[in-house]
């Protein structure tokens, strides 16, 4: 048996694990023992998650649409009719007619070459990815604030904190391994503190827990703050030292009394107070947090209060102190990294910037083809869909994501999908979104190729090719390559390493990394030449932008609140066993016999007022849409709220979800929209 | 016994090759997995166990059983048999323990032809333990950590050479291949591998009082330290994976066209689906299904099986929880209270 070390699929932790191939097969998995965060860990999803790759229903031939039904074609046809609709649509209406979708599931030389064919094959900056649905706010609100929009540890420094407050995130199911770095701190005597609406596994074992209201996050950390300022708790030096503007911020917080506090966000009064002396009474305080501070039309708020927090007390820039994200997804941080969005050129290099743009112009060698790079912004995810039905994008090319899913108000999704002439996916099942295309490439899994990950602490790592590619399907970025040299832009890469070594070209914060270089599990960002080290926590003597920047955010409502006909909230989310839409984990028998299909968690008081017993179908109804599904009456959950995962198409709570966005990240509220529930009949 | 001397083993291993399938430990960077003999790689000095045991050469984490091919008229049916003849070296006694525990299970009322088929090909050369780990506790239940039995080889290392013990026939065979390269074992030798026995013994960092548990476990059901240590599972599975001694399994049957295989895959006890072949998991609270792991090794086993508990004391489990759930601490807890 061939033993292959490779990087997970699933989430940011990065665990490294051995795949175990047999006669072509995957039959095996054993997770790397020296691994610095595996450490011979894994989660269910490591160890038994990858039966999809051999799943019967994964594509092995390109597709072309004809009426109602696909037929199988060859890449040569497939190709041809992309590069007559693509260059038909761009003549007609113009470079901008067409966008692009990444994913942060493939790998950073797919999404460098995906960012690199819509700006220099198609001359849009229409390109985007899902980390526009969980972390956009965080690439603003933390670049804002400090500069840098990535976790400022390393996971194991999370071992070493004395005070890690977690707020909105269900670290122990999400992020398996981070929860087990947040378990073995509490063992060795580390405050822990909860905030999160649902009482997850790891409130369960906090030191304090606040229930709080769903997008009442500003709130709450504002009336930390207040309390920390009116007891002198600050650190000073630290504030005099290494930030800005903090007069605006204890102005904006003042009137955030615990009282007023408490009244917002359903928390005790005592309880706000005990949690800011708790986290300003240590200089090794970490603060955890994930979907929930994101998901909400006061994203970026969120975080940047998360962030002031932080500067308020020192508690940023040190080996056991700092602000903490944590990507969902195993290669989202790299996707941004990559410049798969549609402001910045890999490294986040402006493409407003004329400077960059000429020094992309120059290395891409578009100019010899007299062309220059767009130089506006292009279109997020959820505005490339409103533009699909205003007419002004026509055709899309969607890598590895399934918006059909995974996007706010699916009906909307749907009816955006079907307006567009031209839709391409490139995928490795036939997915919800792809069974709307008019052309489907199969792409492969990471077992099929060679590439690296970026996980969520800023690792690059390695994952590599364990067996062949199935049927005809090609490498994601072999088809990328391809597909840009047919359309008039010539791309060859003999290997994904050298698509890497053009990356460190032309990205500063990538400028040290070669495949050579990372053979020993990587290397974190920044690591800016062949000898640097890499950098295990950030902002250490100064902040990426030089004083870090307080950035005070005043409570705001969510944007649709309950009211007499949807009186709960209902958020969303994801439970361990499966992966966002489920097009992986539902085919692994053991992960789909856990969660066979979606429930909707119940607060049991609401559930025996609305005379719902656990086990009963329920209709969940909001203005855009409605699902039948089981309820879960459970305590561990606040009252008024309703919980629903989003893996499961045919109870999709994306059904439900408005788009209603951030007005700067553009991120969806997927965290609150108001809902009724009705006993199925 | 024999003596063979270190630099003589990769030569010997290699001399079984044509006849045999040889898998030892091996490095795979800085870990130690078993895998198809890689001179280049083999690992003979390292402390502890390697990081999973040899049972998957017995009971694969993934086996294709059978295939079968449903037409109008009839049902074919091809039958996958592993008939390899493999030589297995490096099996710590723990992991001696365990194959001849899962023996029991699958060999003895209830046979599994596919185990069968494998285990009947398959000789095991144990290498006894100078030094155990921090999560090693087999000296407390006696199979380690030098084995009495279940191995056809015996290797103790003593430095520079190896003694070797004979344990069957088939073993004696093995020797005879590579004859020239093994020296007849005097008393000393065998007065050193005792002292190193003795020494063995002292560098335990765990233990646990098997006695104590066996009294004291029918009357543990309501120990706090289920729920306790419950509260913290992440439900990976990962103790029942890398488990000596952990039998139970799923069946998938694969559909592609005409053919369909049955695959059959490890299963884990801790999990909510578990049984749900049966309709349903009977143990519906994470704790009862920790108890149970607990109970079924150190209760139910021992009473199917003659006394034989169904665990090696190998302290895997402990190793690769990533909720810190000890197994050595949940067994004082059990005895203590």
């Amino acid at each position: 048996m061939k033993k292959v070390l490779t990087t997970c699929e699933f989430c940011g932790c990065g665990c490294n694990f051995y795949l175990g191939v047999e006669g072509g097969e995957i039959v095996a998995v054993y997770p790397s023992f020296s691994h610095p965060i595996s450490q011979g860990r894994l989660c269910i999803k490591g160890w038994q998650g990858h039966e999809y790759i051999h799943s019967p229903e994964r594509l092995i031939a390109p597709l072309i649409r004809k009426g109602n039904r696909f037929r199988e074609a060859s890449w040569n046809e497939a190709y041809q009719l992309i590069v007559d609709k693509f260059n038909q649509t761009r003549t007609r209406y113009g470079n901008d007619s067409v966008a692009v979708l990444s994913s942060a599931k493939c790998t950073n030389e797919e999404n460098y070459l995906i960012q690199k064919f819509a700006r220099a094959c198609l001359g849009t900056n229409n390109v985007d990815h899902c980390a526009r649905l969980c972390h956009a706010s965080t690439v603003i609100g933390l670049a804002t604030t400090f500069g840098s929009g990535a976790m400022t540890n390393s996971i194991n420094e999370i071992e070493g904190a004395d005070v890690i407050l977690i707020i909105g995130s269900n670290t122990t199911e999400q992020h398996p391994l981070i929860g087990d770095r947040v378990l073995r701190a509490i063992t060795k005597g580390a405050k822990v503190i909860v905030a999160d609406p649902r009482q997850t596994q790891v409130a369960k074992l906090s030191s304090l827990y606040l229930m709080h209201k769903p997008g009442s996050d500003v709130a709450l950390l504002n009336g930390m703050m207040n309390v920390i300022i009116a007891e002198g708790l600050e650190d000073k030096e630290f504030i005099a030292e290494r930030t800005e503007g903090f007069e605006e911020l204890k102005k904006t917080v003042a009137s955030y009394t615990p009282e007023r506090s408490a009244e917002i966000t359903g928390v005790p009064e005592e309880s706000i107070i005990e949690a800011a002396r708790i986290y300003a009474g240590s200089k090794k305080s970490i603060i955890v947090y994930s979907m929930g501070i994101t998901q909400h039309t006061t994203g970026v708020d969120n975080v940047m209060s998360c962030a002031n927090l932080a500067m308020l007390t020192g508690n940023v820039g040190g080996e056991f102190n700092g602000v903490d994200p944590l990507r969902g997804q195993n290669n989202v941080q790299g996707a941004c990294d990559m410049g798969a969005l549609p402001n910045v050129f890999p490294g986040y290099q402006a493409v407003t910037d004329e400077k960059m743009r000429n020094k992309f112009e120059k290395a891409w060698g578009v100019r010899g083809l007299g062309v220059n790079l767009p130089s506006q912004s292009g279109l997020t995810v959820v505005e490339m869909l409103d533009s699909a039905l205003e007419g002004k994008v026509k055709a899309m090319y969607i890598m590895g994501e399934n918006p059909m899913v995974s996007d706010p108000d699916l009906n909307h999704v749907e009816e955006a999908l079907k307006t567009l002439d031209f839709l391409v996916v490139q995928d490795i099942f036939l997915t919800e979104t792809a069974f709307l295309a008019d052309v489907v490439l199969p792409g492969v899994s990471f077992a099929e190729k060679d590439g690296t990950f970026t996980s969520t602490e800023r690792r690059i790592q390695r994952i590599r090719k364990a067996i062949n590619p199935l049927g005809d399907s090609k490498p994601d970025w072999k088809i990328v390559s391809e597909l840009s040299s047919r359309l008039g832009y010539p791309m060859d890469y003999k290997s994904p390493r050298e698509i890497m070594d053009e990356i460190a070209r032309l990205t500063p914060i990538y400028g040290g990394i070669s495949y050579q270089r990372l053979e020993n599990f990587g290397l974190q960002w920044p690591c800016p030449t062949p000898a640097h080290p890499g950098t295990p926590f950030l902002h250490k003597g100064s902040f990426s932008r030089g004083l870090g920047k307080f950035s005070p955010a005043s409570y705001k409502t969510p944007a649709e609140l309950p009211d007499v006909d949807y009186p709960f909230i209902l958020t969303t989310g994801r439970i361990s066993f499966h992966f966002h839409t489920g097009t992986m984990t539902r085919k692994d028998w053991a992960l789909d016999r856990e969660y066979p299909k979606g429930y909707a968690e119940v607060n049991s008081e609401d559930a025996k007022e609305l005379g719902l017993r656990n086990g009963q179908t329920a209709k969940v109804i909001s203005r855009r849409g409605e699902i039948s599904l089981p309820i879960r009456s459970t305590e561990a959950i606040r009252k008024g709220v309703v919980f629903i995962p989003f893996h499961f198409a045919e109870a999709a709570a994306n059904k439900l979800t408005a788009a209603n966005l951030d007005p700067v990240a553009k991120i969806p509220e997927y965290k609150v929209c108001a809902v009724r529930l009705e006993l199925a009949l | 016994m024999k003596l063979l001397n270190k630099a003589n083993l990769a030569p010997f291993l290699e001399r079984l090759r044509p006849e045999f399938e040889v898998v030892a430990p091996l490095y795979e960077g800085q870990d130690i997995l078993f895998g198809d003999l890689d001179s280049s790689q083999l690992a003979t000095d390292f402390i502890g166990k390697p990081r999973l045991s040899p049972k998957e050469y017995l009971f694969p984490q993934r086996e294709r059983l059978f295939t079968f091919n449903v037409c109008p008229e009839s049902i074919e049916i091809e039958a996958h048999f592993n008939e390899t003849k493999r030589v297995i070296w490096g099996v710590r006694p723990c992991d001696l323990y365990g194959l001849k525990f899962l023996d029991l299970v699958y060999l003895k009322d209830y046979i599994d032809p596919y185990y069968q088929a494998r285990r009947a090909n398959t000789l095991l050369l144990g290498l006894n333990c100078n030094e155990a780990e921090e999560s090693c506790f087999c000296s407390s239940l006696r199979t380690g950590p030098f084995a009495k039995e279940a191995f056809d080889l015996l290797f103790t290392d003593l430095g520079d050479v190896f003694l070797v013990e004979i344990g069957s026939r088939a073993g004696e065979k093995l020797i005879e291949k590579g004859a020239n390269l093994f020296n007849l074992a005097t008393s000393k030798e065998r007065e050193k591998a005792k002292l190193l026995e003795e020494k063995s013994k002292k560098t335990f960092k765990t233990s646990i009082d098997l006695g104590k548990i066996k009294a004291k476990i029918a009357a543990a059901s309501d120990n706090p330290v289920w729920a306790e240590e419950a509260v913290k599972c992440i439900l990976c599975g990962g103790c029942n994976w890398v488990c000596p001694t952990c039998q139970c399994f799923n069946v998938e049957d694969i559909k592609a066209g005409h053919k369909t295989q049955r695959i059959r895959y490890w299963d884990s006890c801790q999990l909510g689906g578990f049984t749900q072949m049966a309709a349903y998991n009977s143990r519906a609270a994470q704790a009862e299904r920790l108890r149970q792991r607990i109970y079924h090794k150190f209760s139910y086993n021992p009473d199917k099986y003659g006394g034989e508990i169904g665990c090696t004391g190998c302290g895997r489990c402990t190793d690769v929880c990533p909720a810190g759930i000890n197994i050595a601490y949940i067994l004082r807890r059990v005895a203590n209270e």
